[in-house]
């Protein structure tokens, strides 16, 4: 198919670039982009290795066509800047361990918790459903989900503004 | 020559969407959520000429009841780009028809609910998605439309076959409609391998009207219903435990299932009799729970 231009933001920043119709959003991030926190294992959106957040929702990249992320907002954890609350949570627990399906898991609590401030243990799994760790550290995970929540909270209690209410 | 179809066709509305879908009819591959699609050429499995996407069109992602004058009852219009997240998250559809919101939301993982529509599920016609055997069981309908007008198709009539719906070439599906006055529904997930997977057998048992229908899903190329086993349940306040069992057996006998890598057929066969019945158990505690009225649902 013959390429196109597509256009959206990533990570704050405007972005064009080209890509084949039928090409899927993680291949245009990793070979137009260079990001590499987007990783495809499963192709089939089944294990979370290649979640980014369309529009503050988790994806999975390695089967969204990636002209159908045209004026979307598109989020990677290359965007989070490296000390986001879930980010220092996974450091503060050691939740991970090869780390290769750590950004997954990062963007997916990022998005639960600006849903469910403070989500019960149940809640957490069942929003990680979709995110395989092969190593096994599913119990560090979902403790670090919880303490990022925690830091979360405590972030809004230090910077009380519009929009710093839970919603639940 | 003739002259090539650009490879991407995004038009922004209903109006526009039909022109091409009409002119270019299989030729372009309809893209809604873009999941499926997503998957087949990933896999190699699919190589289209073009792709028509529906994503940019607002019109068709909407969430509304009506009350259908004819019948007095309510009836719920899901616009064809709904995905299932905005279904299961709607307050609307969680007062009204709760046994949609919790289906939808045990479809895959949350991420292919995000991009997932109401009316890919059923323009797909997977025999292995959850949707389908659901919507069968509550009666729903789809509206395709091509230039020419309108139609309404069931559910029951949509699908085929293996990935096969009758759906014209020059029609798109733009709506589902779900009719109201349910007296219990019931949605059972049987999964043989993990949390996240497909169904290996799934149960719908909806009673509407005094009317019992059980649609068992996932076991063959095409959502399973067999109106004259339901019809013992005729005439019948509750379902007791022996006309569940029985009706689990007959269901048991009268589908022919398939073999795949989450069951046998020799499997799913035992599985159906027991989910079946569970089910209509489950149905039956409903319809006592909220005195055989409409409290859940409307």
């Amino acid at each position: 198919m013959a390429a196109m231009e597509i256009h959206f933001t990533l990570n704050g920043q405007p972005v064009a670039v080209q890509a084949e119709p039928d090409e899927m959003l993680l291949e245009v991030l990793r070979r137009e982009l260079g990001l590499r926190s987007v990783r495809e294992t499963c192709g089939l959106g089944i294990c979370g290795a290649c979640t980014a957040l369309l529009n503050g929702q988790p994806i999975s990249t390695c089967i969204l066509l990636a002209p159908l992320a045209e004026g979307c907002e598109i989020t990677t954890v290359e965007g989070l800047g490296g000390h986001h609350p879930v980010q220092r949570a996974f450091e503060e627990v050691q939740a991970f361990q090869c780390g290769y399906c750590t950004p997954g898991m990062i963007l997916t609590i990022k998005a639960l918790l600006e849903e469910q401030p403070a989500p019960d243990e149940e809640t957490i799994r069942r929003a990680l459903g979709g995110n395989l760790c092969r190593c096994g550290c599913y119990l560090k995970i979902v403790q670090a989900a919880q303490r990022a929540a925690a830091l979360l909270a405590e972030e809004r209690r230090r910077q009380p503004g519009p929009g710093a209410a839970p919603v639940s | 020559m003739a002259r090539p179809i650009p490879a991407w066709l995004a038009p922004t509305s209903l109006e526009e969407a039909l022109e091409l879908r009409a002119r270019y009819g299989e030729e372009a591959t309809v893209v809604a959520g873009g999941t499926f699609v997503g998957i087949l050429i990933n896999q190699g499995l699919l190589q289209p000429a073009a792709l028509l996407t529906l994503r940019q069109i607002a019109e068709l992602a909407y969430l509304r009841v009506e009350d259908a004058s004819a019948s007095g009852k309510p009836l719920l219009r899901i616009g064809a780009m709904t995905t299932h997240r905005a279904l299961e998250r709607s307050p609307l559809v969680q007062r009204g028809w709760p046994v949609l919101a919790s289906t939808f939301a045990l479809v895959a993982s949350p991420r292919v609910r995000n991009q997932a529509t109401v009316g890919g599920v059923l323009a797909d016609a997977d025999y292995a998605s959850d949707p389908p055997a659901l919507l069968h069981a509550l009666g729903a309908s789809v509206v395709a439309r091509s230039p020419q007008g309108q139609r309404l198709i069931s559910v029951e009539e949509l699908i085929v076959g293996h990935y096969e719906t009758s759906l014209r070439p020059d029609e798109l599906l733009t709506e589902i409609q779900v009719p109201g006055g349910i007296e219990g529904a019931v949605y059972r997930k049987f999964r043989s391998r993990s949390s996240e997977d497909r169904p290996c057998v799934a149960v719908a048992a909806v009673r509407r009207e005094g009317r019992l229908r059980v649609t068992v899903g996932a076991v063959a190329e095409r959502p399973q219903y067999f109106p004259e086993i339901c019809a013992l349940a005729e005439g019948q306040a509750g379902i007791d435990a022996e006309l569940a069992r029985e009706i689990g057996e007959r269901y048991a006998a009268a589908i022919e299932p398939l073999s795949d890598a989450r069951g046998s057929a020799h499997y799913r066969r035992r599985v159906i009799a027991v989910e079946v019945r569970r089910a209509l158990e489950d149905l039956h505690q409903q319809i006592i729970a909220t005195g055989g009225g409409s409290q859940r649902h409307v």
